[in-house]
């Protein structure tokens, strides 16, 4: 994700197609969704933590996206609008998710497993990368929901304090502060000791 | 260590200090101990934070995204129309339903004879409107 992807500065020709959605052109939507779909999937599965779940939500992201086509205004770019869209559903899922956890009393940290394929030929390198992807779930688990989008928008997709300020419709300062907490329990959970790692468990 | 300070380093890491502001910063951190630690500290933080690549695009997730979008397009029609559009159908199914009573009623009246032997053209008439008042307050979501 680059800066050139941001901002009100470009012309976003992605305008275009969206008016072209709310003209009812499916075939236009067709063609937003995949020239769109990598970068929510995969901004989806880093906030949710989960293959399926993440696929899910972004299919219900671009047809909220598509519901609300004729309300979208070009100003910015039609990306920021997608991934605000995007961030927001998937808060709102990690959000019902920790309701749900609570009222069964289960363990927050017990949060869906990446199921990645097997990409080092060194199983201890594997096991390592998955005790290192584990940690970093564990983590990034323990946020609050306001603070893990800033982690991962910051950390895993790159953007700046004043794109992710855009996305959030946030003041920079807010991001700064809600990364500065954030940085501080990930700090607190790196230190505290993992639980044994399995092949299969430590995703 | 205060809480500007670590700030101030988060900002360094983050590429977001201006860069005379991150030159003074850098000459501290050779200077100063406790700030060093605190920065290799935050950067092993950050740099720890690791996750596997993102499964590839389903196939056709497009194609099924867009296939769905175009049914509820259809289904949708009713529930996109704006509110007085709406509230104006509604309007229009009850006024309906008022002027078809009222015309049975006063048929009624003036011909009791033939309203006796032909009996079942105006319930049916009646009917009929009250099906399509119901059935479009369904199809708007607003049916009692």
């Amino acid at each position: 994700m680059g800066i050139e992807t941001f901002g009100r500065a470009a012309a976003d020709p992605g305008w275009d197609a969206l008016a072209r959605v709310a003209a009812g052109e499916t075939d236009a939507f067709a063609g937003l969704v995949a020239l769109h779909q990598e970068r929510l999937l995969c901004l989806c599965e880093r906030l949710l933590g989960d293959v399926e779940e993440a696929r899910d939500a972004t299919q219900e992201v671009f047809l909220k996206a598509f519901r609300k086509a004729g309300d979208f205004r070009p100003q910015g770019q039609v990306y920021t609008w997608l991934y605000r869209i995007a961030v927001n559903h998937c808060l709102n899922r990690l959000r019902r998710r920790r309701l749900v956890r609570f009222l069964r009393w289960d363990d927050p940290t017990d949060a869906p497993a990446f199921d990645p394929p097997d990409q080092a030929a060194d199983p201890a390198a594997a096991l390592e990368a998955r005790r290192r992807w584990q940690a970093t779930r564990r983590a990034i688990g323990k946020l609050a929901a306001g603070q893990r989008a800033v982690l991962v928008l910051a950390r895993f997709e790159g953007l700046s304090y004043r794109q992710i300020a855009e996305v959030l419709e946030i003041t920079e300062g807010a991001v700064e502060s809600r990364l500065f907490r954030a940085m501080r329990r990930v700090e607190a959970a790196q230190e505290t000791p993992t639980s044994r790692v399995t092949p299969r468990e430590g995703r | 260590m205060n809480r500007a300070t670590e700030m101030e380093l988060m900002r360094l890491l983050h590429g977001e200090l201006p860069p005379d502001r991150a030159r003074t910063l850098r000459d501290r951190l050779e200077r100063e101990p406790e700030l060093a630690a605190a920065w290799k500290r935050l950067e092993r933080s950050w740099n720890g934070l690791e996750l596997p690549s993102p499964a590839p695009v389903p196939l056709g997730f497009a194609q099924r995204v867009a296939a769905q979008a175009g049914e509820q397009a259809g289904a949708l029609s009713w529930a996109a129309a704006p509110g007085w559009v709406r509230a104006a159908a509604a309007a229009a199914l009850v006024t309906g339903i008022v002027l078809g009573a009222g015309a049975g009623l006063w048929t009624g009246d003036q011909t009791p004879a033939v309203q006796a032997a032909d009996d079942t053209s105006e319930p049916i008439y009646a009917d009929d409107l009250a099906e399509s008042y119901w059935s479009a307050l369904d199809e708007i979501g607003e049916a009692p």
